[in-house]
């Protein structure tokens, strides 16, 4: 395999051995904590021009199987991993990660010390990086030049509606860039659904008449995506039962009053207890966040917090009041991570079920 | 062999949407107090003060309503409707609103013998009903408020519900007569 170089925008160079594509990219650099779910994780479009970080030492092990792609075509500039494993025992696999990152080119980089990277980016936050061949000036001078986009969600979200027919409820997503996971429990619970893009109006929204409408995950910040999203939330929620994720929930918090808060540091991970407050009780989730709702904002009179971090302290979940809205900043889903936060879109069901009387 | 119909997480959610749910309808929880019908609705009527202390760090009264025997897998040929007394009310109802629990709704005889005792306390400011489970079979003009899951039922069977805090377990489940 070719010496290649992770480089920051520091101007640190750290070299490392390629796997995958033999591209050079540039993107923000990020960690991911979780010990499993290499797939999902590079596969989900909240990484849109992200170079990730894998905290766990051996990635490859398991290969690349049929049921774990969150998005069809990945996005996520580049993966830096310690140990590359490129032989797979596991049943499922259906081809290496190499050969993975080589058709989509996204490149790879191994035999990089992750955790000294991690520790560095705890403390200095967001950096620029790039995956190069050669750690010159003039690649330094290349990546400082380089500016990361902020459309990241009309990058990866739909740009057209497109069904996913099946018998049960009627339910609208909005897509910010959603997992595939989102799509997975609806389907597993028989929901007809239909993906809108994320500049749907509500009278679009309406006009399908939905039992439910769900907000879904998304990369970037909620903050450069305009009023007009706000003011479609804030009508749909008082028609319709509303589910919100991730970027989702971020925008229901800004369309209910509350201020957001960008990270020190994005945290990606499933290792947070999070306390579900009405029934005082913890459940893991996995979480990856870049912004937070700033919890002294929240109105009391308009949301109710539902959910909160144990390590962190960060709001988790909110719910309207007034309507059957509510959201959650962790990935529902389970995709990858722990299951037991899946309830939620059985709750999402009910609520649907609740209105029907 | 029974059927159950609801279990343990069920349940549980049930009880939180009910709990939001009760929230929405009121506005907050302002002036509200909950009276649990005996048996299991005393103890469904708990976790749901529980829910809202936790949400809303206030307490909301809770009172016991006690129904005179009475089982609903027994025919009432006769003009035996139940009664319902009140037991641990140390809190008035006059002007609050009223939030009745009790775990299964059938005839709706219950529910009517239990706003009698209420009313006889005092003038609630108003009455909801929140049930469990909602079975059919109403033999008077009654409707629940909130509920946690419709079971559509034949009259001959028996619907039995679990609470762990006096049972093995929490689960709402069919017994074919």
């Amino acid at each position: 395999m070719a010496k290649r170089y992770l480089i920051l925008e520091d101007g640190s160079a750290y070299a490392g051995e390629g796997f995958g594509a033999g591209a050079t990219t540039s993107g923000e650099v990020i960690f991911n904590l979780n010990l499993l779910g290499y797939q999902e994780t590079i596969t989900d479009q909240i990484y849109h021009n992200q170079i990730i970080i894998f905290a766990q030492p051996a990635i490859g092990n398991v290969g690349i199987n049929h049921d774990s792609y969150e998005s069809i075509l990945p996005t996520a500039k580049g993966m830096v991993v310690r140990d590359l494993t490129n032989i797979s025992t596991n049943r499922l696999s259906r081809l290496s990660l190499d050969e993975f990152l080589r058709q989509h080119n996204i490149p790879g980089i191994s035999g990089i010390d992750t955790r000294h990277l991690i520790r560095k980016l705890r403390q200095a936050g967001p950096m620029k990086g790039s995956i190069v061949d050669v750690a010159d000036a003039h690649a330094f001078d290349q990546l400082n030049a380089t500016v990361l986009t902020n459309r990241q969600v009309d990058q990866v979200a739909t740009p057209k509606p497109y069904p996913n027919p099946d018998a049960g409820k009627n339910v609208v997503v909005i897509d910010f860039g959603l997992k595939h996971g989102i799509l997975r429990q609806l389907s597993e619970r028989r929901c007809n659904v239909t993906v809108l893009p994320w500049t749907a109006t509500a009278q679009d929204v309406l006009n399908l008449d939905p039992d439910g409408v769900l907000l879904s995950t998304g990369p970037g910040s909620p903050l450069d995506l305009g009023t007009d999203v706000l003011d479609m939330i804030r009508q749909v929620q008082a028609e319709i039962p509303l589910f919100a994720i991730g970027l989702g929930h971020e925008l229901f918090a800004l369309a209910n009053g509350a201020e957001l808060v960008a990270l020190p540091v994005e945290y990606h991970g499933s290792s947070h207890p999070i306390r579900r407050i009405i029934t005082n009780d913890v459940l893991y989730a996995t979480q990856g966040q870049g912004y937070a709702v700033v919890a002294k904002s929240i109105d009391r009179d308009r949301l109710i917090t539902t959910y909160v971090d144990l390590i962190d302290g960060t709001v988790q979940g909110l719910r309207h009041r007034d309507f059957p809205a509510f959201s959650v900043q962790f990935f529902a889903d389970g995709a990858p991570g722990p299951h037991e936060s899946r309830d939620l879109f059985d709750e999402f069901m009910e609520a649907m079920t609740a209105r029907e009387g | 062999m029974p059927k159950v119909v609801v279990d343990a997480m069920a349940m549980q959610r049930a009880l939180t949407r009910i709990t939001y749910e009760i929230i929405e309808r009121n506005k907050g929880v302002d002036d509200l107090v909950i009276l649990g019908i005996k048996t299991r609705g005393v103890y469904l009527a708990r976790r749901i003060a529980n829910r809202l202390q936790q949400l809303e760090n206030v307490t909301v009264p809770v009172g016991d309503l006690d129904v005179t025997p009475y089982r609903d897998d027994i025919d009432h040929d006769g003009p035996s409707d139940p009664e319902v007394t009140v037991e641990n009310l140390d809190f008035s109802v006059a002007g609050q609103k009223v939030i009745l629990v009790d775990d299964v709704l059938y005839t709706g005889r219950t529910i009517r013998a239990a706003m009698s005792a209420v009313m006889a306390l005092g003038r609630p400011k108003s009455i909801n009903l929140a049930v469990l489970v909602d079975r059919g079979h109403r033999e008077l003009p009654i409707r629940a408020d909130f509920v946690g899951k419709n079971i559509p039922s034949s009259q001959r069977e028996r619907i039995k519900v679990s609470v762990s805090e006096i049972d093995d377990r929490d689960a709402v489940e069919i017994l074919k007569a």
